[in-house]
């Protein structure tokens, strides 16, 4: 397993935001974290990367305990984080964003993540903060990426990004999984997400709800009620 | 007309000299959100250990700019890491009054070894000048001062546009939680943009100590100029502090031409006042470290 985590409470101070979480993600897998607003999807992508220091539990990478490591450590753990509203460095160009997102490796070949996403080549000197929405989110994928990670986490992909542009970044993800990284992805359009990921999980009030292939929870009545826009399940006409 | 252009000679090397130690005040201030109101006090320990290592050992006060910036390098280095670390995320006012305390220490602790006499280290060649044109004089010390001063600043602003450390230090200014994210020490990043800032500072301080006097109580000058120079150039942008340490240098050298000299400080604050009124982002305009995020 790539990442495994083990009955992880965490929160922020005295409020508890997730309670016992247990879930994996396989190599060269995509699993989704999908589940209302509030319901601590974000908090235990920084649960794991230790952007917020009220956690215990087990949080296993490689085989390697990230409980008690510090953010800055994490990097080097093998870990990516694509935090929400991307925190790019908005006053670098969108290149010193790239070298700085290989900066535990020391990674400066943008080569292969510009193959990944080719629109980001053209705009290699301009300002980060100064490109539309969907260019900064593959750039926030692209920074991670140099990092050579061997599990990437993304919070909230879609958050202020018109559908096509969403589908345009989601289908890049299954050529990062088939490099052997890991992908877990946190979203609230559910959705999108069950598209493209192997397996998912829903978080409900800080625990997990559901969990299966993306094929099962696509088709699972209480999914389709809560998150997936469908009809009500019928009751049983015989 | 030749008394107005010495002053403006007078002044840009003045300016020169502000601008090298207004830098690395804003620099400290635009990555870490640090007032460090004991700026100037390090300007002076620069001057003060060039006068030791003059008089102990004849070094040449521009050559001792080496040995004061890398001590003073380290001393910047161990009070961000020991001291301010401890305090950098909290509201700004704690910042201000731990800085505050340090320049105490510092400014008594000179004046308990030195006293307030005024010191100055003599060379052989600074009091030298040649005449730039009729009644215009250059003196050598001030010149070679203002180009040294020039030539670090502008080294400092290379350093962080082309270095990898230098890329760490602005990225971690600009947020400082992505940035550990990205595996970034933050806390060695500040230490060393502390340790920078104080070596700028000790530098400018060597040069102080040859083209002038100098006594502890001049601590609270440099820092109120750097501030002004800070400021008026733009927050955080360093081709700003230079600007405004210019432009200081020039203010002060023509009011020193028209008022009396304590009135000097007043005009160098009403430049500050019309500059803000009018553009409020500064000279320079927009900061190298726009739209800072706080983890």
């Amino acid at each position: 397993m790539m990442l495994e985590i083990d009955r992880l409470t965490a929160g922020y101070g005295r409020v508890r935001v997730l309670h016992e979480v247990s879930l994996s993600v396989d190599e060269g897998e995509i699993v989704a974290l999908v589940g209302p607003n509030g319901a601590g999807k974000s908090t235990l992508l920084r649960a794991v990367t230790a952007m917020i220091p009220d956690r215990s539990g087990s949080v296993r990478v490689a085989g390697r305990e990230l409980i008690g490591v510090a953010v800055e450590d994490v990097a080097a753990a093998g870990v990516a984080h694509v935090p929400e509203g991307r925190r790019l460095f908005p006053g670098l160009t969108v290149r010193d964003n790239l070298r700085l997102g290989g900066w535990v490796p020391r990674n400066a070949d943008l080569g292969p993540v510009l193959e990944i996403f080719p629109r980001l080549a053209d705009r290699l000197n301009q300002v980060a903060g100064s490109m539309s929405g969907g260019e900064q989110q593959m750039c926030a994928i692209a920074r991670a990426l140099m990092g050579r990670p061997r599990l990437l986490l993304i919070d909230e992909l879609s958050l202020g990004l018109a559908p096509l542009v969403v589908d345009e970044i989601l289908a890049r993800l299954g050529g990062i999984a088939e490099s052997g990284t890991g992908v877990l992805l946190v979203e609230q359009d559910a959705g999108a997400a069950l598209e493209v990921a192997d397996r998912g999980y829903v978080l409900e009030l800080g625990r997990i709800g559901l969990s299966g292939t993306a094929a099962e929870l696509a088709a699972d009545p209480r999914m389709r009620s809560a998150y997936l826009g469908g009809d009500p399940p019928q009751a049983p006409v015989s | 007309m030749s008394q107005f252009l010495q002053a403006t000679v007078y002044g840009l090397l003045q300016g020169g000299l502000f601008a090298l130690i207004a830098v690395g005040f804003s620099l400290v201030w635009g990555v870490m959100n640090v007032i460090n109101l004991a700026h100037g006090s390090f300007v002076l320990v620069g001057a003060y250990l060039a006068f030791e290592l003059n008089r102990r050992i004849g070094l040449d006060p521009f050559a001792a700019m080496v040995p004061v910036a890398a001590a003073l390098f380290a001393a910047g280095y161990l009070v961000q890491r020991g001291l301010i670390n401890l305090v950098v995320k909290a509201p700004i006012f704690i910042t201000l009054l731990l800085t505050f305390g340090l320049n105490l220490l510092l400014v008594n602790g000179l004046i308990l070894i030195y006293s307030g006499d005024y010191r100055s280290v003599t060379t052989g060649y600074a009091a030298d000048g040649f005449a730039l044109m009729s009644g215009v004089r250059v003196p050598v010390g001030r010149l070679l001062a203002a180009v040294v001063a020039l030539l670090l600043t502008l080294a400092l602003v290379a350093v962080m546009r082309r270095t990898r450390t230098g890329l760490a230090i602005l990225a971690t200014g600009m947020d400082r939680g992505a940035a550990r994210l990205m595996g970034i020490r933050a806390r060695h990043v500040y230490a060393l943009t502390f340790g920078l800032a104080a070596a700028m500072a000790g530098a400018a301080g060597a040069a102080v100590s040859a083209v002038g006097t100098f006594n502890p109580a001049d601590a609270g000058r440099f820092t109120l100029f750097s501030f002004v120079a800070a400021v008026l150039g733009g927050l955080g942008n360093m081709y700003g502090a230079l600007i405004g340490g210019m432009v200081l240098g020039l203010v002060e050298a023509w009011g020193g031409q028209l008022l009396p000299g304590t009135l000097v400080n007043a005009v160098a604050f009403a430049v500050l006042v019309a500059v803000l009124a009018v553009r409020p982002e500064g000279i320079a305009g927009r900061a190298f470290y726009s739209s800072r995020v706080e983890v």
